[in-house]
């Protein structure tokens, strides 16, 4: 792997969260965002005392002021003075309290984390758990009378982060699951969650955070015999490699370049869609790969796909093209992602599906003109290739965020 | 005749809206007597449209034998005379 690519990481932030069983409410928040002024992404996992209504309002006061505190750089210390400060007092209980698990990613991906009486984050690199050295601070508490007995230790720690990493943080719903059960007297435990963690990554490598968030709360429910005792919350930060996609369109304007543009094809990292008869014509040729046509599922408005190795797709390329616009666009204004059902076989339908599970899309787009689909007895209207292209490109930066780049050749 | 009849259909973007779209679904729409005895096949471009000197879109070949301007019944016709033949 090239330093280019250590470098750009995407943060892939999720969370995954079941009230405890019984409750309306959630007692832990979990907050994320990324500060469009510098770049940070700050994300905040709080658990308030009780459970319902009233740990929400403690938990949310925790977390949104940690956010903010952390986002307009107060140090951390001060900010988790005013926050303890700030918290109401549990009537019955007579303390005030709520945990949080602060995660502040900066660009040039350095994690700080601070972390008040959550249990410990879990930091998964390579299929083994590393753990940062943590420094503590205790905390003052003006109002003695309200605080918990125990002093208030904050931990911080910080490292530097690597493609792939994976940062799960939880709150100890995660951790007392199964508590008082038989094969878990004492609950899960930080120990036994962190094995399950580090086989699940095992058994599926590319696991997405959602999914792992998912996954370590769900198990957690099913030691609780499926009924929560307690708000079970998982956050996980996922360092992802970007996921690469190609889609090299039309034959260039000067045949000498077929030569580069295979190059290009050849020496690609991430997935590869050959959309145009020429283009795949050209590429076979060249690699002296064959291309065969798939005639399953012929859709009449929009051509078969082929298949080619070292392809993932190839298609045609006008038609496909304008129908892809028109799917991004349909999805962009309903909100939906997924293509709709009559395009899910089809060429179009198959590139909309591997264009949203990309990160960064490169279009080389060869700028010679079929003069055929210039001939005005077409029944359709054929769109010029760049202006298609151009369309897909807007739609794809604007509505799915996506990092588009696009080549001619 | 043992030999199957190789009907080879153009899919690019040009033949596709001038028509290949049905032609592709030919062997559903094959007379009895002619059933079995294709054998049909997609390309996803052969390159005719190119060349004005070729005729009009779309194009389709029969054993090799290139139809341009080609319909259903033009492809028909052409299997029909070599099956025949």
């Amino acid at each position: 792997m090239s330093d280019a690519q250590t470098q750009s990481s995407f943060i892939e932030v999720a969370h995954y969260q079941l009230y405890k069983s019984g409750q309306g409410a959630g007692g832990d928040t979990f907050l994320s965002q990324k500060n469009d002024s510098d770049g940070r992404v700050i994300t905040v996992l709080s658990d308030g005392l009780g459970s319902g209504i009233k740990a929400g309002v403690l938990s949310t006061l925790t977390a949104t002021m940690a956010m903010k505190f952390v986002a307009a750089d107060m140090p951390i210390q001060r900010a988790a003075e005013i926050i303890m400060s700030t918290l109401p007092v549990c009537k019955e209980r007579g303390i005030s309290y709520a945990t949080f698990t602060l995660v502040d990613i900066e660009p040039n991906s350095t994690v700080k984390i601070m972390e008040y009486d959550n249990p410990g984050y879990v930091l998964v690199r390579q299929d083994t758990v590393i753990e940062p050295i943590k420094n503590c601070a205790s905390i003052e508490r003006k109002n003695r009378k309200t605080a918990p007995q125990r002093e208030a230790v904050v931990y911080y720690s910080d490292y530097r982060s690597r493609p792939g990493d994976r940062l799960v943080f939880f709150s100890d719903g995660v951790t007392q699951s199964g508590m008082g059960t038989k094969p878990y007297p004492l609950g899960w435990g930080a120990v036994r969650a962190q094995e399950f963690i580090l086989e699940a990554v095992r058994e599926s490598p590319e696991i997405s955070a959602r999914e792992l968030a998912k996954r370590i709360v769900l198990k957690a429910q099913q030691l609780d015999c499926y009924r929560a005792k307690d708000d079970i919350t998982c956050g996980v930060i996922y360092f992802r490699r970007p996921r690469d996609l190609l889609i090299m369109t039309g034959p260039p304007i000067n045949p000498d370049h077929d030569t580069e543009m295979v190059r290009v094809f050849s020496s690609f990292s991430g997935k590869k869609i050959v959309s145009g008869g020429t283009t795949a014509n050209i590429l076979s040729r060249e690699l002296g790969r064959k291309v065969t046509l798939n005639l399953r599922n012929i859709d009449p408005n929009i051509p078969p796909v082929s298949q080619m190795d070292g392809a993932d797709l190839v298609t045609e390329g006008i038609i496909t093209l304008g129908r892809v616009a028109e799917i991004l666009e349909q999805g962009s204004r309903i909100g939906a992602t997924a293509s709709t059902e009559r395009d899910r076989e089809n060429g179009a339908g198959k590139i909309v599906e591997f264009l949203l599970d990309s990160d960064r899309i490169t279009f080389v787009v060869g700028t010679r003109i079929n003069d055929a689909h210039q001939d005005p007895n077409m029944p359709v209207e054929l769109e010029i290739r760049r202006n298609i292209v151009k369309r897909i490109q807007m739609l794809l930066a604007e509505h799915y965020l996506k990092e588009v780049t696009i080549r001619y050749l | 005749m043992s030999d199957k009849i190789k009907v080879v259909v153009c899919s690019g973007t040009a033949c596709f809206v001038m028509g290949a779209s049905d032609i592709l679904l030919l062997e559903e729409n094959l007379p009895e007597d002619l059933q079995g005895r294709i054998e049909l096949e997609g390309a996803n471009c052969l390159g005719y449209c190119k060349d004005g000197a070729n005729g009009k879109a779309p194009y389709v070949t029969v054993n090799g034998e290139l139809i341009s301007g080609a319909t259903v019944l033009s492809v028909m016709n052409k299997i029909r005379e070599i099956a025949y033949a």
